[in-house]
């Protein structure tokens, strides 16, 4: 183990590792080549899964085709599951990396590598845009002027809506894997002499010409900065045109300004819960102990507690609105995705989005433990796929054929079950996505190797006075 | 005559630091020595010169290239298809903003990612001089000299506590 033994006192046992930076680049290099049985067990798990998402995806495909967008609702659902938390796990890592944060260390690499699940994400996106209708209603003129869909596109620019979708949706997963590359090219670079096959190859083509000069870590460090703040621009941009296209804009009349940011919020608990379970398992079974303190949780946890707090006020915000303004149509969208059809998927969207991560990060001795953020990662992503399944099933399901370019939802229509193709894609959904994952960790090393020594540069563990405690050391 | 690439390693940055202060003292210009290290040192730690770089100017020219073809993009297509939608202008900014957005954005991640290729100076295609020891938390003090110079130098990295030199043809340069 390249680490001490971990410190810390009283509340706080255990709090802070000190990792032994000259072993650590032998420890990890050993740590991505090895394929103990549990995880080659997840790989094949995942991978048969991954296949019967693809069978489910077949089967919808031959049943229903592509001309109608509500067969394809759960497909949408679990591109949009898979997509929150893809595309704002990088941020966990882009963000901690702003405010400078010491124990964000062990959990940059954790969350960059979710750029490999954005690739993925692309490629599930493919079909989305054949679904998608026309701006226009090819069937309808009212009095001279074309029918129009309301999006955010109005007049519709060359290329909307598919175009700018298929731009926007590529642009971020090209800034992410970007920032994962340039990320990890340092610790590449340590191991393109003895790394073989494949990933030789990789390690030499990406970091051949790595060096570690001074001017390549300041082009790095301001890369990762500007491509950082490009990113955080980006996604709330790109939040904003999936949660609008694939769900205000199909459901005829919901004009909301808050739920693009409800849709960013969702995202974001998803994208740190979802690397807070990573970060758990690697420290439980995976022999990263050593490298990830108690710290790295408690800190996050109190993010994961704003966010979820978040969560709460913009659901009640856009609940109040619709609830208070009484028109009709408002009335038929809280009927319709909140009270009636997906009512008892919103309430479990609720308990385990805001309840159950709310009751369990209050306490102090949980925030401080590895597990309590963890489970409330696991509940987050599991009230993110409710929120997915209530919206964007709902969505696609809300209005038929030309119906869609009506000015509301006159009706409150029923909820749309699944059928054997939706669970198989659902299913097989989130199997790839763990499958994708899984893989790239045996590509890249799970751990930012040159941020944790940097981290050891920085923080030492003195005596003052009678006791012993953390020094931090901020250069900048 | 030709400039040789020689590699001393250290195991303590202050050893590191006296190196590069040996070779100041040697009338080494600091464009011609560098320290190769496995993780960001903070700025001045080696006494070392300020390395300036120019990447930020990249993703302006970018996104002014975005922004530019947003705005003519939106507006010509306004001007080419002239639909009233719900009363408001045919060339009106809150439409046009959606799309400009995304072009600046997309054209100034684009120069950002030129920027750092370049910056890096990436890729190099000449294999550098360089050792694995450095991954272990060594630090590389890395020198071009005149090909007569090199054993002198070789002396003053060893005086100032390097473990070990090495000397070879070909390098990533200072």
């Amino acid at each position: 183990m390249a680490a001490t033994e971990p410190k810390g006192h009283g509340h706080h046992a255990g709090m802070w590792v000190f990792p032994d930076a000259s072993a650590m680049s032998q420890d990890v290099s050993a740590k991505t080549l090895s394929m103990p049985k549990p995880f080659t067990l997840a790989l094949m798990v995942t991978g048969a899964l991954f296949i019967l998402g693809i069978v489910g995806f077949i089967g919808r495909a031959a049943t229903d085709g592509f001309d109608e967008m509500a067969p394809w609702g759960y497909y949408m659902a679990i591109f949009s599951w898979i997509f929150m938390i893809s595309s704002a796990a990088p941020l966990a890592a882009v963000a901690f990396r702003f405010t400078k944060s010491h124990w964000r260390r062990p959990l940059s690499r954790v969350a960059e590598l979710f750029a490999v699940v954005g690739i993925l994400n692309l490629l599930m996106f493919i079909p989305m845009m054949f679904l998608l209708p026309g701006l226009g209603n090819p069937g309808g003129v009212v009095e001279g002027q074309l029918e129009l869909r309301r999006t955010i596109w109005f007049e519709g620019p060359i290329g909307a809506p598919h175009a700018w979708d298929v731009l926007a949706v590529a642009s971020l997963a090209v800034t992410s894997m970007v920032i994962l590359l340039l990320s990890a090219m340092p610790d590449m670079a340590e191991s393109r002499g003895t790394a073989t096959g494949f990933r030789g190859w990789v390690y030499n083509r990406i970091a051949g010409g790595w060096y570690g000069t001074k001017r390549q870590w300041n082009a790095q460090k301001a890369g990762l900065a500007l491509l950082g703040a490009f990113y955080f621009m980006m996604i709330i941009f790109v939040h904003f045109v999936i949660s609008s296209e694939y769900a205000q804009s199909l459901i005829p009349g919901w004009k909301d300004s808050i739920f693009p940011v409800i849709y960013s919020v969702t995202s974001i608990q998803m994208g740190l819960g979802t690397c807070l379970i990573v970060l758990f398992i690697m420290r439980r079974w995976g022999g990263y102990e050593g490298y990830v303190g108690k710290s790295t949780f408690w800190s996050a946890s109190k993010v994961m507690l704003g966010v979820t707090l978040l969560w709460a006020y913009h659901l009640f915000a856009f609940f109040i609105t619709f609830w208070y303004g009484r028109l009709e149509v408002e009335q038929n969208i809280i009927k319709y995705l909140i009270v009636e059809s997906y009512g008892i998927i919103f309430l479990l969207n609720l308990v385990f989005s805001f309840i159950a991560p709310f009751v369990l990060l209050i306490w102090n001795p949980v925030r401080r433990s590895a597990w309590g953020p963890a489970l409330a990662g696991l509940f987050a992503i599991f009230g993110g796929l409710m929120f997915s399944i209530r919206i964007f099933v709902g969505s696609a399901n809300a209005a038929k054929g030309d119906e869609i370019y009506a000015f509301f939802l006159e009706h409150v229509p029923a909820p749309a079950y699944p059928d054997v193709w939706d669970v198989f894609m659902v299913i097989g959904g989130i199997g790839a996505a763990a499958f994708v994952y899984l893989a790239s960790t045996k590509l890249f090393p799970l751990l930012s190797l040159w941020e944790v020594k940097e981290g050891t540069l920085y923080q030492k563990w003195r005596k003052f006075i009678r006791g012993e405690y953390l020094v931090l050391g901020k250069p900048e | 005559m030709a400039k040789a690439p020689i590699l001393g390693l250290f195991e303590t940055a202050d050893n590191a630091a006296d190196a590069g202060d040996a070779l100041k003292a040697a009338g080494v210009p600091q464009t011609d020595y560098d320290f190769l290290t496995d993780t960001p040192y903070p700025e001045g730690a080696f006494g070392e010169r300020h390395e300036g770089h120019r990447l930020y100017i990249f993703p302006f020219v970018g996104a002014l290239i975005g922004l530019t073809v947003g705005v003519m993009l939106t507006s010509m297509t306004s001007m080419a298809y002239p639909l009233v939608q719900g009363g408001k202008p045919i060339m009106s900014l809150p439409p046009m903003a959606v799309v400009t957005y995304e072009s600046t954005m997309l054209t100034a991640i684009i120069f950002t990612i030129i920027g750092i290729i370049f910056e890096s100076r990436l890729p190099a295609f000449k294999q550098g001089l360089y050792d694995t020891r450095i991954t272990e938390g060594y630090i590389g003090v890395l020198a071009n000299v005149e090909e007569d110079q090199l054993t002198s130098t070789q002396t003053l990295l060893t005086q100032a506590g390097a473990i070990d030199v090495v000397r070879n043809s070909g390098g990533p340069g200072a």
